[in-house]
């Protein structure tokens, strides 16, 4: 319930005031530059309900009347992925990230930036499609015939659901692909007289060049462990295999040390590179 | 790199890549395993080094081949794709300060730091050519191709003479063993060798365990080059030279033999009268 | 006739399920949703989703029986056909889950594994973890996503729904929906719009929901000219976390795994709660409820929290609303198993392991059975007529409303993990019924004169337009906050008219206000500024229809608790006398139910709400006194168990 809430001031000493400094940029492949914003501290406060106080304000530190900035969230608990960002240099959800704890990172300020291996949509929201369309390359569903009833799916040991939930978490968010070295921005300009569907086309090609990046990889595990998914799972492996599949991991971990849902992706790379080492040795000696 | 290359290597990308990952282990990985095994064994003094450096010369003609098909493409093979692949990626240690991280950039670093260490390296004891010309008015009047293999000991310890090559060869040895060391954990995480996060810390200890047993090999196999004494070595060596060419175990070739400079005015060690050097 | 399309408008469970059903049966989508499909406000359920099941059944369990326990945990407030058609879909649709890959939790031998939820005695509750709700949606959002890759569905993702668009007969024959990104402004023609728009929590400011459940969609319709039902049935849930941006919800599973909620009987005990024995520890749900226990529904479990805090007194927080959830005594790796999702929330925003120490908890609201009319055809078992195009469609013809902004399944009080069921259920019931609809029509969406979409078009590129130039001076964001402390105020755990009045006075106030914003993005590129302006201006006809709703229904029916027209409860100590209590109470039961046992429906005019009462089915299930075995009022119970037996003697 929200009405009574905040009723004792707080006892120790904190900050009147948190310094915010936001890297902004009014649209695609314009300049971006920083601006410093100002919020009274309050408790249990975290990025959102700062970044909800700087729209309020639409100022900055200097008084300058600005546009809010803008962001994306969704759930505010961590589990729709919709508000990472590069909090203090480290990609996290905006949700989760508390101020309080921030503040111990760094005591007098907080820095905020859009994440750095997608395009700028504006400010820090950022255009994260290339992983929804890497979903669809890898085949990331169970193939059913329908959705009529046709009795429970297959049977699944305790230890196998155990296995595989961790995975299922996953909330495309976005930071394992941050702050992997060898996941890099691709970033399409729409051409002039391009028709949408012309543009997104050339997108998804240009998309399918890079690295499909860890939670993809984590994906296609999932779906090839579960046993209506493994129909399929050498179409998966195909991709997988393929330009920017799991061979251009650099084992540089980051991954797994970034994830919000602590999902086990070094241990989804590994699997997806056994089972690129023996989907390749079959097609060298069973082609 | 053009348009063509570039989509050749993306094309092939899975391909190429295991390629590179499995020839940094085999052969160039084991290549140098036994080569620092070998070289430590001048720890034993230069008669075992040498027994050690007359048995692989003992391949003679063959020998050029087998060091281009099994050390030299392969290892320029794994020297440029690791650059395609440095190039393909950005390091981010200064925002992500977890190990693993400095792992992947060390990764990097050491694989740079060997490529110039190893060319270098070759430059420096074998000159790279084995073409007189080369050798004559390129390779030594810069000081290199100081290594004869028929003088193993003897030529090596002179080549490491000074403090600068000393450096320059424990900062290579140090980030070979690590690109080795390291390169074997990411090889098993890659291929799907060790995939449980257990597994994973496991391998890592063994690997790190390995490296720096190697690294133990290597400095040794240096700091045994730095101490030997020249002229006893000297004199071991052309004694076995002798002996082996005597019994036909090694083909009697100048080419691999110390010869002294004819100029004067070399430093004394270098010019002292071993001058038995039989045609 | 030209190709067919549907247009739907929310990609949470129930959209993602029409979408796919849709698709299967070969009709085309767009999907249209203000958020990534795969980041909707499904992902924050929790607990599990309900289904009578092959381990309840030797139990004496039925479909039969968990339709009794909606309809019973509802109040008896909703239609009964479409409910029952609910629970007996129930087990078909966690079998389709299943083999759609979601990973629910297993027994040692590999079957589904069930818990408990509050507001029945059997254990119906599949889950994933303590996150279930993502699982389910990520299951649906990837069977989308394999469509959209065959070209069966267009995603809108980051599109802002504005407007139905009736052609002159008032049919629904597409949308008028805004780019987020680019402002774009544009029409979607369409022989069938399905809303799925989700819940209004945002209506109270700060509450369980995500940030996009403000009601904007379902306001749109109503303003289209749609009937809105039950808009007074907010559900408060009785645990959550208070945060400065939002309540985060701790799920009722916590309890269905074994957690109980208690207080210190001593006032405001200042002991660390581990430290306090048990013979000082009030388990008051436990102690007035013993045969739900801390399983009693969820209106009834908030108003008990709200009892023992305000009226008793015994908060563990002076100054809020506060009761401990205990799950200490449950072991560590049972509860990672199966409540690890929620617990790590716990400890990540409150820095406290729960499975340490006793969470602290407080209400939030969580909720709304209310939502968009909804008709349904009713078959001779008493169940729903498969594939007719009156199920789910609201009064404006070929606008269809599913999931939780319907009105339809949950009545007066929701059950705990009923709420996915009936949004896959209503997703997947509805596509057959929209093919019909759209099969019986003469003439394409695509077909008809440009003019109709060009205007709808016009209307909102005028209020746009409008909006960007308005220079009232007034701060939306704020606004915002006004309205929400004004409904949490008068319209959550306990209500009154007077205080509803002043709210409606004060909501009233705040929509003038509203009008007059001004904006601090003028631009014309991802402009969240106007977009949330817009939003918030459609709150208020559901606002107000939640107050007015809540002014007029003078009784105590599920969540919707006046003090000063509840049922007394029995205070004769004399058997007899105490009986003849319990017959008087169950006539008032009776008289009560004659003049409230009604669906609020809501128009809006001229910025008015307007209320009229419809009937409810009641026809399968009689309504009787929701007690919940209530220790005291036992011979309530046996009064009416006689009356039903043997009419005769209420003569």
């Amino acid at each position: 319930m929200s009405s009574p809430t905040h009723a004792e001031p707080v006892v120790h000493a904190r900050p009147h005031k948190i310094n915010v400094r936001i890297l902004r940029q009014d649209g695609p492949g314009q300049p971006s530059y920083w601006e410093r914003h100002q919020v009274d501290y309050e408790e249990n406060m975290n990025i959102i309900s700062v970044l909800q106080r700087i729209a309020s304000q639409a100022m900055t530190v200097e008084g300058k009347k600005v546009t809010p900035v803008a962001w994306d969230c969704g759930c505010l608990e961590e589990v729709c992925g919709a508000c990472t960002m590069v909090i203090n240099g480290r990609v996290r959800q905006s949700c989760s990230a508390l101020v309080d704890r921030l503040l111990k990172e760094h005591a007098t300020e907080i820095e905020l930036r859009p994440m750095s291996k997608f395009p700028v949509i504006r400010d820090l929201m950022v255009d994260r499609k290339r992983m929804f369309e890497t979903l669809k390359r890898v085949e990331a569903w169970v193939p059913v015939d329908g959705y009529d009833d046709m009795g429970p799916g297959p049977k699944l040991s305790r230890a196998q659901q155990e296995e595989n939930y961790p995975l299922s978490e996953c909330m495309t968010c976005g930071c394992c692909v941050e702050a992997c070295p060898q996941y890099t921005k691709i970033e399409v300009h729409r051409r002039p007289g391009e028709t949408d569907d012309q543009y997104d086309q050339r997108k998804r090609e240009t998309y399918a060049q890079g690295f499909v990046g860890a939670a993809a990889i984590s994906q296609a595990v999932l779906f090839n462990s579960h046993p209506t998914g493994a129909n399929i799972a050498n179409e998966r492996m195909a991709v997988l295999t393929g330009t920017g599949g799991v061979q251009d991991c650099g084992n540089a971990q980051n991954c797994v040390a970034v994830c919000p849902k602590k999902i086990p992706l070094t241990r989804s790379i590994a699997r997806a590179g056994r089972a690129a080492t023996l989907y390749a040795l079959k097609r060298i000696f069973d082609h | 790199m053009n348009a063509t290359n570039a989509n050749f290597l993306t094309r092939h990308d899975f391909l190429i890549r295991r390629l590179h990952s499995l020839t940094g282990l085999v052969p160039v990985g084991c290549y140098m395993v036994v080569h620092l095994l070998v070289n430590s064994s001048l720890m034993n003094g230069p008669g075992a080094f040498q027994t050690n450096v007359n048995q692989i010369h003992s391949l003679g003609r063959a020998l050029p081949l087998v060091e281009w098909l099994f050390i030299f493409l392969p290892l320029i093979f794994h020297a440029v794709i690791g650059v395609w692949i440095i190039r393909s990626g950005k390091t981010n240690t200064d925002q992500y300060r977890y190990l693993n991280n400095w792992r992947y950039t060390l990764q990097r670093w050491t694989g740079v730091v060997a490529i110039i260490f190893i060319f270098f390296h070759v430059f420096h004891l074998h000159g790279w050519f084995h073409g007189e010309w080369w050798l004559e008015n390129v390779a030594r009047p810069w000081g290199m191709a100081n290594f004869k293999p028929y003088n193993a000991a003897s030529t090596l310890a002179t080549a490491l003479q000074g403090f600068l090559w000393p450096i320059f060869y424990f900062v290579g040895i140090v980030c070979c063993v690590f690109h080795l060391a390291n390169g074997i954990w990411t090889m098993g995480i890659t291929w799907g060798v060790w995939t449980s996060d257990r597994a994973q810390k496991g391998a890592s200890i063994v690997c790190c365990i390995g490296g720096i047993g190697l690294l133990i090999v290597g400095l040794s196999a240096l700091s045994a080059a730095i101490t030997t004494d020249v002229q006893q070595a000297r004199n071991v060596e052309d004694a076995m030279y002798k002996l082996r060419v005597d019994t036909g175990e090694i083909v009697d070739n100048p080419e691999k033999r110390y010869h002294a400079p004819e100029s004067l005015g070399d430093s004394t060690e270098e010019a002292s009268p071993d001058e038995d050097v039989s045609e | 006739m030209a190709e067919q399309r549907v247009v739907v408008v929310g990609g949470g469970l129930a959209g993602l399920a029409a979408t796919m059903k849709l698709t299967e049966l070969g009709t085309p989508v767009d999907l249209v949703s203000l958020t990534p499909v795969k980041r909707s406000h499904s992902v924050c359920a929790q607990g599990g989703i309900n289904s009578c099941n092959d381990q309840t059944r030797q139990l004496g369990d039925s479909e039969w029986k968990h339709f009794d326990d909606t309809v019973y945990g509802g109040d008896f407030l909703q239609n009964q056909p479409p409910v029952k058609e609910m629970a007996y879909w129930g087990p078909k649709i966690i079998d389709l889950m299943d083999r759609l890959g979601v990973t629910f939790n297993r027994t040692q031998e590999g079957f589904l594994d069930r818990r408990r939820f509050g507001g029945t005695l059997y254990k119906r509750t599949a889950f994933a973890g303590a996150t279930t709700g993502q699982q389910l949606l990520y299951a649906l959002d990837e069977q989308v996503r394999r469509r959209e890759a065959e070209g069966m569905v267009r995603k809108f993702e980051f599109w802002d729904f504005l407007s139905p668009i009736t052609d002159a007969s008032g049919r629904c024959v597409g949308i008028v929906a805004q780019d987020m990104v680019s402002m774009q402004i544009r029409s979607f023609p369409a022989d069938a719009v399905i809303v799925a728009s989700g819940g209004c929590g945002l209506l109270y400011g700060r509450s369980t929901m995500s940030v996009f459940c403000n009601g904007s969609a379902a306001s749109r319709c109503m303003q289209a000219g749609a009937k809105y039902g039950n808009p007074e049935f907010i559900q408060v849930h009785p645990t959550a976390i208070p945060g400065a941006d939002k309540l985060r919800l701790m799920s009722e599973s916590a309890r269905g795994e074994g957690g109980r909620v208690w207080v210190p009987r001593k006032a405001q005990d200042s002991r660390p709660p581990k430290s306090i024995p048990e013979s000082e520890r009030y388990y008051f749900l436990e102690e007035r409820y013993p045969k739900y226990g801390n399983l009693v529904p969820r209106d009834i479990a908030t108003r008990e929290i709200f009892n023992i805090c305000v009226n008793e007194g015994l908060s563990v927080e002076a100054g809020r609303m506060c009761v401990y959830l205990d799950l200490t005594h449950i072991q560590r790796t049972e509860l990672d198993r199966k409540l690890g999702g929620i617990l790590d929330i716990y400890e990540k925003f409150q820095g406290v392991d729960p499975r340490d120490v006793p969470m602290k908890i407080f209400p939030a609201v969580h909720y709304s059975m209310g939502g968009l009319w909804v008709g349904y055809s009713k078959s001779g078992d008493g169940g729903l007529v498969a594939g007719h195009p009156q199920n789910q469609m609201t009064n404006l013809p070929g606008l269809y409303a599913i999931g939780e902004c319907d009105y339809q399944y949950h009545g007066a009080n929701r059950l705990g993990a009923n709420s996915l069921l009936s949004c896959i259920f209503s997703g997947l019931f509805v596509a057959p019924c929209v093919r019909t609809w759209i099969q019986n029509q003469s003439k394409s969406a695509h077909e008809l004169p440009a003019s109709i979409m060009q205007n709808a078009i016009n209307a909102q590129e005028i209020r746009h337009k409008e909006l960007l130039g308005s220079t009232g001076g007034e701060n939306p964001y704020l606004i915002h906050q006004e309205l929400g402390d004004a409904l949490t105020r008068a319209a959550t755990v306990v209500r009154n008219n007077q205080q509803l009045e002043s709210a409606y006075e004060k909501v009233s106030e705040l929509q003038q206000r509203a009008k007059a914003c001004s904006l601090s993005d003028s631009g014309s590129w991802t402009n969240q500024n106007v977009i949330f302006t817009k939003a918030l201006q459609d709150m208020f006809p559901i606002a107000k229809s939640i107050l007015r709703g809540a002014q007029l229904r003078d009784e105590c029916r599920g969540a919707h608790f006046k003090p000063d027209f509840s049922m007394p409860s029995l205070s004769e100590e004399e058997p007899a006398a105490r009986r003849a209590e319990a017959e008087r109470w169950c006539d008032r039961f009776e008289e009560n139910n004659r003049r409230f046992l009604k669906s609020t429906i809501a128009t809006v005019s001229d910025e008015e709400p307007q209320i009229s009462y419809e009937d409810v089915d009641t026809s399968l299930i009689p309504p009787r006194p929701r007690l919940y075995g209530l220790v005291g009022a036992e011979v309530i119970e046996q009064v009416w168990k006689e009356r039903v037996t043997s009419p005769q003697t209420t003569a």
